[in-house]
């Protein structure tokens, strides 16, 4: 339904489509970031961005006026689409109250945008309801290169924190980027500057500016960090100064944050008293645990339940951060995150298990920064479970007061009891557990923990032809990955990407048998598979047969195409181990075998290995990668050490007829 | 005619495709439809057994016979069978235009052990989702509540479109999971000026049966499969089961009746603006110059119209947006030929007008795209035509042009008006032709490659890939909008995604936009590890263009008809200068195979006389018929598996290796063969 909702909108986003009076007048500032030089860039550049600014003027009364001004030029036909501007508000706190943009053409001629051309569309077309919606204004289709495409956009808000923020720049380069925030008096602000060195604001009485010149573009990369990690941005923070007082009282501004107990604090009054249980919560409970007999099995039985309710996302009031009760959330068995995270807390509650709901950013492990005392850098919610130690998995952390806490994504469907999402490992998280809460960085599984072992034994006829089963016993984030394509695709689609994976190897094999097992409580996901290939191993001359022993290959692999690069390279956990043993056809001997590889590097290991035992050959290929960002100098090394990878993998084998 | 009370008929089926449901019977207020215990306790679907999710009831009520509103009252009970389908089935999004109205929704969720949970009323809502320019879509949206495997979920929904009409409108039959029963109950409008409602089926064996009852004209189908969508198949109202309203006058004409009919009403329509004043008839003269046949004065007349008009409905016509805007619409070629500018119909009439000119007789004509549908004339509406080229008789028979699509050539048509039934318009005779199919040679993929192979594996030279006929205005169509770099970084992407590690440079691309040079790419490319390295041997394939390309058809099962846009033909020439030192270990050429007329594979592997260079040339076409000079049919989904075995060979084949060894005598199987310069 998702793609139907987005595809409408275009459409009628298409039916905006502006039908203005020519020679209208850009106004003073526009006309003048355009006429700025810029310096010549990569002709792969789309567009430059000549200004950024706003400025943001907060009342005592804690209301935000903020007017942005925005001017980009279009340097190629692929940078039309930088020719929009958008507004983000929410219909309960914000209001746009101006919004409007030029476009400035080459031949100098103007034309002007206005309501008429204005699109008001829901900002989050999954949730079922969410009171976010976004203003938008496309000159994307008329804007060519070398126009100039400015707006002015001015919106009221009521901020549900004093904090606000500022992306100097995206993946465009910028010239001029500039932040104005504009207090009242006896009101001050501070801010941390994000990858760059730190901003110093020009501050005349109350008003602070940062600004930032000539910024470069950042150009995507293959395994490059998030754009958020490598663009400066600004944290800030303001209010009245803390000896202020009666400003302090009269402002407005329900929370400020000094320390991250105090988020936990306020999530906490938020959140726990919606997960209370009540008799039904209590009842399914124990029903659901009343064969567990540890700990473990209890909070896997009611994780597994959990996991299990449909996502459905209703956002409603105080930014979206309150959960529906648990009761609520039970009777109709469907919820968002933090619903999710909040039945399943009554649920232990229930069973005697104590948890706490856990704030993370989903996507992105870098993205929360200790540094900013701040509940926005959050977007999902997970939850903390204190166990004793009896409990022995990989996702715990130890927290200083609370002790040993396990660590579970009750949204994600894939992600069983003791393992965590790949990209919420490693990444801060706070623990809300009223004044006890902190600011935790959540576990980095092993790779050992995300392993993907394959055994595949193969007969092969003197024609070349080969049957084979192939056995594959994954765990961690690798039987994740399966498991999410197991559960997404129906039988029948399963069993052709199943096809289209061993093909890629073994040119029209037939696969006659494709067993998987989601073995979820545990972790694991296994698949059994038969196939056959016919002239899978290529005759030369009726005297050689040559083969590739790696027939089927790796889920995920690694090209690193480009010769060199700017940015990081950032590898996830990942470990891999095969085994194949093939029989060799009747009437012929090796002739050769490809040399065994061995790789030790910073960033993983591999082996491959080939030997003859009772007729068969028996070729054994170990990966393993470690987890980590791995500087742009290192690159050449972690281009070199995948590109060996590749040669070795690709190997043949020669058998010769006696 | 029926009153012409349709204001956004366009909308609204398009509304209808998009509908998550479009169901039933029942009013609001009445009571739903008895549950049989025996669908509450099944375990999998009745139709396909696989199905997460099975359509129990799919009922629809269509009433056009208000005065002023086109009314539906949808109704639809699914059996969920597994998370998957609780997952797709439990949450509903009802979309409709701002001026539609959706009320009376109700719903309910009945467990397994029959326990039912009612959708609230707060647990609705309504949303905005979008509005512009004074017009909006509205969302009625909310998930059932209690929705797990083995439960039956169920609700209904009536909607309400002002000053709308059921002419011309889609009714779907078929859904993304398999339906037991579909229902339409339609009411035609049937008041003053009323025609007759009629119903076109598409893709069924044999057409439903009708019952009237109480005003209502009652179609069921049963056991409907699910509609999924496979890579290569016809085109999707070619393949789905559906049906369309439309109103004609009571006196239903005989096709063969009714496209003379029409073709003479669209003639008299647009004989006007074929028509060619004196300063076209001069541009016609001036244009034609020393050409002295019928063939060699249109195709002087056919490049005038292509390069001295320039083409405002070309992506890559340079022209400014300011230029754009300033256009006025041309109302004859004479304008078009004043202004020196026409979008692609203008230049199409342009060009009838200055062939009528010289004495030839032109045609406007219409056909409907082989993308969109395979028409069949036996339905006698012209929902599915358009004016797409100018015909013109040159000699016995109807050539047909489009000069106003600039990526053709003379003569050409875009593959998606070839071999289609065309309607050639006439004062009194029109008549259905079949255009001609391209055939295999004249689209044609060319490549050739110069490498070296280095000892260590990497392969390193240059290349050249030109395109022809439909593979050109394919390729320019994929890159005509793209910038310069952008079109380099999507060439490398290719290449990438193929080649893992190669590294390309010195790229040109060449004839983007020129529709008589074949579009060109020319680079430079290294492929590290190339040729695979063991003690003694080096293993290469000699199919450069084809390493890494994955197989056409993978996977072993199909359930719609294989179809292939348009012939074509591939032509490789491939260079690879060996290592000092290495000659031919046990070589051999890969096989030659084909299927007549159909498809020819021809691969030749050689060596120069010195043994240091090895030649590889391979033809392949695909899609030739003698007869007919091209296939543009589809093939049937039950010969899949022949089809699927003659690509994999070819993947085979393509993926054929050689041995290379040091300081060997060569020993191979392989001709001799001088190398190009």
């Amino acid at each position: 339904m998702f793609y139907r909702l987005v595809g409408f909108c275009c459409l009628l986003m298409a039916l905006a489509a502006p039908a203005y009076a020519i020679g209208d007048e850009a106004p003073a500032w526009l006309k003048q970031a355009a006429s700025s030089p810029a310096p010549s860039y990569k002709r792969d550049v789309p567009a430059v961005v000549l200004l950024k600014e706003s400025t943001a003027t907060v009342e005592t009364d804690g209301r935000m006026t903020t007017v942005s001004n925005y001017v980009v030029r279009i340097l190629t036909r692929e940078g039309r689409g930088y020719a929009t501007s958008v507004v983000n508000y929410d219909v309960s706190t914000d209001k746009v109250r101006e919004m409007r943009a030029w476009l400035v053409r080459p031949d100098g001629s103007v034309r002007k945008y206005g309501k008429d051309e204005t699109v008001d569309k829901i900002a989050a077309s999954y949730d079922l309801y969410n009171e976010s919606r976004q203003r938008i204004i496309s000159a994307a289709e008329e804007a060519e290169v070398g126009s100039v495409f400015g707006y002015t956009t001015t919106t009221e808000e009521r901020p549900t924190f004093p904090q606000t923020g500022w992306a100097f720049q995206g993946r465009v380069p910028v010239l001029v980027s500039r932040m104005t925030l504009v207090l009242p008096a006896g009101w001050q602000a501070n801010a941390i500057t994000f990858n760059a060195p730190r901003v110093e604001p020009t501050v005349n009485g109350t008003s602070y500016t940062w600004e930032m010149r000539s910024l470069a573009p950042i150009e995507p990369e293959e395994a490059s960090p998030s754009i958020k990690t490598l663009a400066p941005h600004l944290a800030i923070n303001y209010g009245p100064a803390a000896a202020n007082t009666t400003a302090a009282a009269t402002s407005g501004l329900t929370r400020t944050f000094e320390k991250w107990a105090d988020v936990s604090r306020w999530y906490t009054e938020l959140a726990d008293p919606q997960a209370e249980p009540d008799d039904a919560i209590a009842l399914k409970a124990r029903e659901l645990t009343a064969n567990a007999k540890t700990e473990l099995e209890k909070i896997q039985a009611i994780g597994r339940y959990v996991q299990n309710i449909q996502y459905v996302s209703i956002q409603i009031g105080i930014g979206g951060y309150r959960p529906h009760a648990a009761t609520e959330v039970l009777a109709k068995n469907y919820g968002d995150c933090k619903d999710k995270a909040t039945l399943m807390r009554a649920m232990l509650r229930a069973v005697k298990l104590q948890s706490y709901a856990v704030l993370i950013y989903s996507g992105d492990r870098t993205f929360v920064r200790e540094e900013w005392v701040s509940p926005t850098q959050f977007n999902h919610c997970i939850i903390a479970v204190r166990i004793s130690d009896e409990t022995q998995v990989a996702s715990v952390v130890v927290h200083p007061t609370l002790g040993r806490l396990l660590i579970f994504d009750a949204t994600d469907d894939t992600t069983p009891v003791g393992d965590l999402p790949d990209h919420e490992q490693g990444s801060f998280a706070l623990v809300a557990a009223g004044d006890t809460g902190a600011l935790l960085r959540m576990p980095v599984l092993p790779p050992e923990a995300s392993r993907n072992e394959r055994q595949t034994e193969i007969s092969m006829s003197p024609d070349g032809s080969i049957t084979a089963t192939l056995v594959e016993r994954r765990t961690g984030q690798s039987a994740a990955s399966l498991r999410s394509a197991f559960k997404g695709l129906s039988r029948p689609q399963f069993q052709q990407m199943v096809e289209r994976w061993v093909n890629h190897g073994a040119s029209g094999a037939k696969v006659s048998k494709v067993e998987p097992a989601d073995e979820h409580t545990e972790g694991r996901f296994r698949i059994n598979l038969e196939f056959s290939a016919d002239r899978y191993a290529q005759s030369l001359q009726n005297r050689l047969l040559v083969f590739k022993p790696a027939i089927v290959g790796r889920s995920q692999t690694m090209t690193l195409s480009e010769p060199t690069r700017k940015h990081p390279v950032v590898l996830e956990s990942e470990a891999y181990m095969e085994t194949v043993r093939v029989r060799l056809p009747e009437g012929f001997d090796v002739d050769e075998l490809p040399d065994a590889t061995k790789l030790e590097s910073a960033f993983g290991t591999y082996s491959a290995t080939y030997e003859i035992k009772e007729g068969q050959l028996v070729f054994t290929r170990i990966f393993t990668q470690r987890a980590g960002v791995f500087p742009a100098e290192q690159y050449s090394a972690v281009r070199d050490f995948y590109g060996r990878i590749r040669a070795a993998e690709e190997s043949p084998v020669v058998l010769a007829k006696k | 005619m029926k009153f012409p009370r349709s204001t956004g008929l366009p909308y609204l089926c398009l509304l209808c495709m998009m509908l998550v449901a479009a169901p039933t019977a029942v009013l609001a207020g009445e009571d739903w439809k008895p549950v049989d215990p025996a669908d509450l306790a099944l375990k999998e679907a009745v139709v396909e057994k696989d199905a997460d999710a099975e359509v129990l009831t799919w009922d629809v009520h269509v009433n056009d016979n208000d005065v002023n509103d086109l009314v539906f009252n949808h109704y639809i009970r699914i059996k969920v069978f597994t998370e998957r389908g609780r997952e797709a089935h439990s949450r509903i999004d009802i979309l409709y235009p701002g001026k539609a109205k959706v009320k009376d929704i109700a719903g309910r969720t009945i467990k397994p052990d029959g326990q039912i949970v009612e959708l609230k009323k707060e647990d609705i809502f309504e949303r905005t989702v979008v509005k512009a320019g004074g017009r909006k879509v509205k969302a009625k949206s909310f998930a059932m509540p209690g929705v797990e495997p083995g439960a039956i979920v169920e609700y209904r929904w009536r909607e309400v479109f002002s000053s709308a009409s059921a002419d011309h409108l889609r009714l779907e039959l078929q859904r993304n999971i398999p339906v037991r029963n579909v229902t339409y109950h339609i009411k035609p409008y049937s008041g003053p000026y009323a025609s007759a409602m009629r119903a076109q089926y598409f893709n069924m064996t044999e057409a439903p049966k009708i019952v009237k009852k109480d005003g209502f004209y009652t179609m069921t189908m049963t056991n409907m499969p699910a509609f999924r969508e496979e890579p290569r198949m016809p085109p999707e109202d070619q393949v789905r089961t559906w049906m369309l309203l439309y109103y004609t006058p009571d006196n239903k004409l005989a096709p063969e009746r009714y496209w003379k009919e029409f073709g003479k009403r669209v003639h008299e329509l647009v004989k006007p603006l074929m028509k060619a004043n004196d300063e076209v008839k001069k541009a016609a003269e001036e244009a034609v110059g020393d050409a002295t046949t019928p063939e060699q004065k249109l195709e002087r007349i056919y490049d005038f119209c292509r390069t001295k008009i320039k083409n405002s409905s070309n992506d890559a016509a340079e022209l400014t947006n300011a230029e754009r805007e300033k256009l006025k619409a041309n109302k004859s070629p004479s304008d078009t030929l004043k202004r020196g500018v026409g979008d692609g119909a203008d230049i199409d009439l342009l060009f009838a007008a200055m062939a009528s000119a010289i004495g030839l007789d032109a045609r406007v004509a219409l056909t409907a795209a082989r993308n969109k549908i395979f028409f069949n004339p036996n339905f006698t509406d012209p929902y599915f035509l358009e004016p797409t080229s100018i015909a013109v008789r040159l000699g016995d028979g109807w050539r047909f042009f489009n000069p106003g699509y600039n990526y053709l050539p003379f003569g050409g048509l875009r593959w998606q008006e070839e071999g289609t039934m065309t309607l050639v318009t006439d004062p009194k005779e029109p008549e259905f032709v079949i255009t001609p199919v391209t055939p295999p040679g004249r689209s044609l993929e060319k490549r050739t490659a110069k490498l070296r192979l280095d000892a260590d594996g990497t392969l390193e030279g240059d290349v050249r890939i030109e395109y022809t006929g439909q593979a050109a205005v394919e390729i320019r169509e994929y890159n005509d909008e793209d910038s310069p770099a952008q079109r380099e970084e999507t060439l490398k992407s290719r290449v990438q995604a193929r080649l893992g590690g190669a590294e390309l440079s010195n790229i040109r691309i060449e004839n983007v936009t020129d529709s008589v040079k074949p579009f060109v790419y020319a680079y430079h490319v290294r492929v590290p590890g190339y040729a695979q390295r063991t003690g003694k041997r080096l293993f290469i394939q000699p199919a450069f263009f084809q390493r890494g390309v994955g197989q056409l058809f993978p996977t072993s099962t199909r359930r719609n008809d294989i179809y292939f846009n348009y012939p074509w033909s591939e032509e490789d020439y491939v260079e690879i200068q060996l290592p000092e030192g290495y000659a031919l270990d046990n070589a051999e050429a890969p096989s030659q195979f084909g299927a007549a007329e159909l498809s020819q594979y021809q691969p030749k592997l050689s060596v120069s006389t010195d043994g240091r260079i090895l030649v590889y040339h391979r033809k392949f076409f695909f899609g030739g018929d003698k007869a007919k000079g091209g296939v543009a049919t589809p093939f049937p989904a039950s010969s899949y598996s022949q089809l699927k075995a003659y690509f994999d060979e070819l993947h085979k084949q393509d993926n054929h290796t050689i041995a290379i060894k040091q300081g060997a005598a060569a020993t191979a199987t392989t001709s001799t063969a001088k190398p190009s310069n």
